[in-house]
């Protein structure tokens, strides 16, 4: 599918521009579904979304058909994001202030089955994600649920594929440790 | 295998994405390392339910509203395939009744004064060159007050209003260099950007838009400025582009640009 995605943005720069409408009903859904979880607002991630396509409209010569398109879309989509989030600065909840005050990790990690029973909770995950530090969280979006190659995240983010694997990881310890200690918060 | 080598390919395992050569080597340290055993399945149940989180869908608004745009910029590069995005910004009408009134008055006193124009008397009656200095004078007043909307929709039509004043308009051109360096939105950001255009004859033109690369936070309007130093020639803008190429603190996107713009202005 990749490959037709490239194709299709290439011929939307050599000015069909129509053929974007198929690149909008392939990934108007993901993109939203991204600014959603990174920003936890509905109003603004249909904007966001609607930026990416326009800016895909104003810059759409510039793309170069040898590079992935989901990269280039998601480079386009995090610059949209990261303006976003400097012009609303303040609004957003703090995330930094959830992670100073979590405590250490518990020295008896819970098992797999007890973990499973857990993890039911998909309201608490959803949370824990939620609290992560965007960086983390959005390392597992790109991963998790945009389902992008590792490759791509990594001209995405700038760094290496191996960089990314570990960050992966490091994201998935942090998500861990948040959600036990909002699970013990519930508890308690 | 070490510890630190198998967490490198944990998301792999858990994605089944590992050839079989790793896989079983992650296997092997897996067996032997009860550590990584169990921090593998704990996450990895983790890992599972992410996928089981409700899934997110946009409003059906938000595909009218693609279409609206997509169908403002189709119709805009046809009727005038080299300006676009300006014929985009101008089509775009106010919502608030305010402002269309407003619009609609500018609009009025245009088309008198282009009727007063192309009378068929030959000699332009006093009459007629006061007519045109209000018509320029409400561009003008129309495109300053858009311009300094809290809303980034009317600042956006602000701007597409600046096309209509006269090139050698100094407060109009101050407000669009203000809009490049200062606004908070993006899009209104590159959309002064294109208006500038327009003003290309301007003195201190380039020394502005060097002056602005710098400050910009977005690196699309970064290039967008540098596009403009191609589209009006400055070819004497070579050498702040060339150092702004080698300078590897600014954003790669940006310098590979640069170096485009270099090459294409000698």
């Amino acid at each position: 599918m990749n490959g037709t995605d490239n194709a299709l943005m290439a011929q939307v720069g050599a000015g069909e521009v129509a053929k974007l409408a198929v690149l909008f009903e392939r990934h108007h859904g993901a993109l939203f579904r991204y600014f959603v979880s990174m920003n936890r607002n509905r109003e603004w991630s249909e904007d966001l979304v609607q930026d990416v396509f326009f800016r895909m409209l104003r810059y759409r010569t510039s793309y170069d058909s040898k590079q992935s398109f989901t990269a280039w879309m998601y480079q386009i989509a995090r610059n949209t994001n990261v303006d976003h989030a400097h012009k609303r600065r303040g609004e957003v909840v703090g995330i930094e202030e959830f992670t100073e005050r979590r405590p250490e990790p518990a020295s008896s990690a819970p098992g797999p089955e007890e973990s499973a029973v857990r993890v039911q909770d998909l309201a608490l995950l959803k949370r824990a994600l939620d609290r992560l530090p965007s960086d983390k969280k959005e390392i597992l979006i790109l991963s998790r649920f945009q389902e992008m190659k590792y490759e791509d995240i990594a001209v995405v983010l700038g760094c290496e594929a191996g960089t990314v694997k570990v960050r992966v990881y490091r994201a998935m310890r942090a998500l861990e440790e948040i959600y036990f200690t909002l699970a013990g918060e519930k508890a308690s | 295998m070490t510890c630190e080598e198998a967490k490198t390919l944990l998301s792999e395992y858990w994605s089944q994405t590992l050839d079989e050569t790793r896989e079983l080597a992650f296997d092997a340290h897996l067996a032997g390392c009860e550590t990584c055993r169990a921090e593998t399945e704990r996450l990895g149940v983790l890992w599972k339910s992410l996928a089981l989180l409700p899934v997110e869908e946009p409003s059906a608004n938000l595909r009218g509203r693609f279409y609206e745009t997509l169908g403002a910029f189709r119709q805009g590069l046809e009727s005038a395939p080299r300006r676009s995005l300006r014929e985009k910004i101008v089509s775009f009408w106010p919502r608030q009744p305010a402002w269309q009134m407003a619009v609609s008055f500018a609009l009025l006193v245009l088309g008198v004064g282009v009727g007063y124009e192309i009378r068929p008397e030959k000699q332009e009656q006093p009459e007629v060159a006061q007519l045109r200095g209000e018509v320029s004078n409400m561009r003008q007043l129309v495109a300053l007050s858009l311009m300094q909307q809290q809303s980034a929709g009317e600042r956006l039509r602000g701007v597409g209003w600046a096309y209509q004043v006269e090139p050698s308009d100094t407060e109009v051109l101050s407000a669009l260099l203000k809009a490049v360096n200062q606004d908070s939105s993006v899009n209104v950001r590159l959309a002064a950007a294109d208006a500038l255009h327009a003003f290309g004859a301007s003195p201190g033109m380039r020394k502005a838009i060097l002056e602005a690369i710098p400050k910009q936070s977005a690196p699309l309007v970064q290039i967008a400025l540098i596009d403009l130093l191609v589209d009006l020639k400055k070819k004497e803008a070579t050498p702040d582009l060339r150092a702004l190429a080698a300078d590897q603190a600014v954003h790669a996107g940006v310098r590979q640009r640069a170096t485009w713009a270099v090459e294409k202005l000698q």
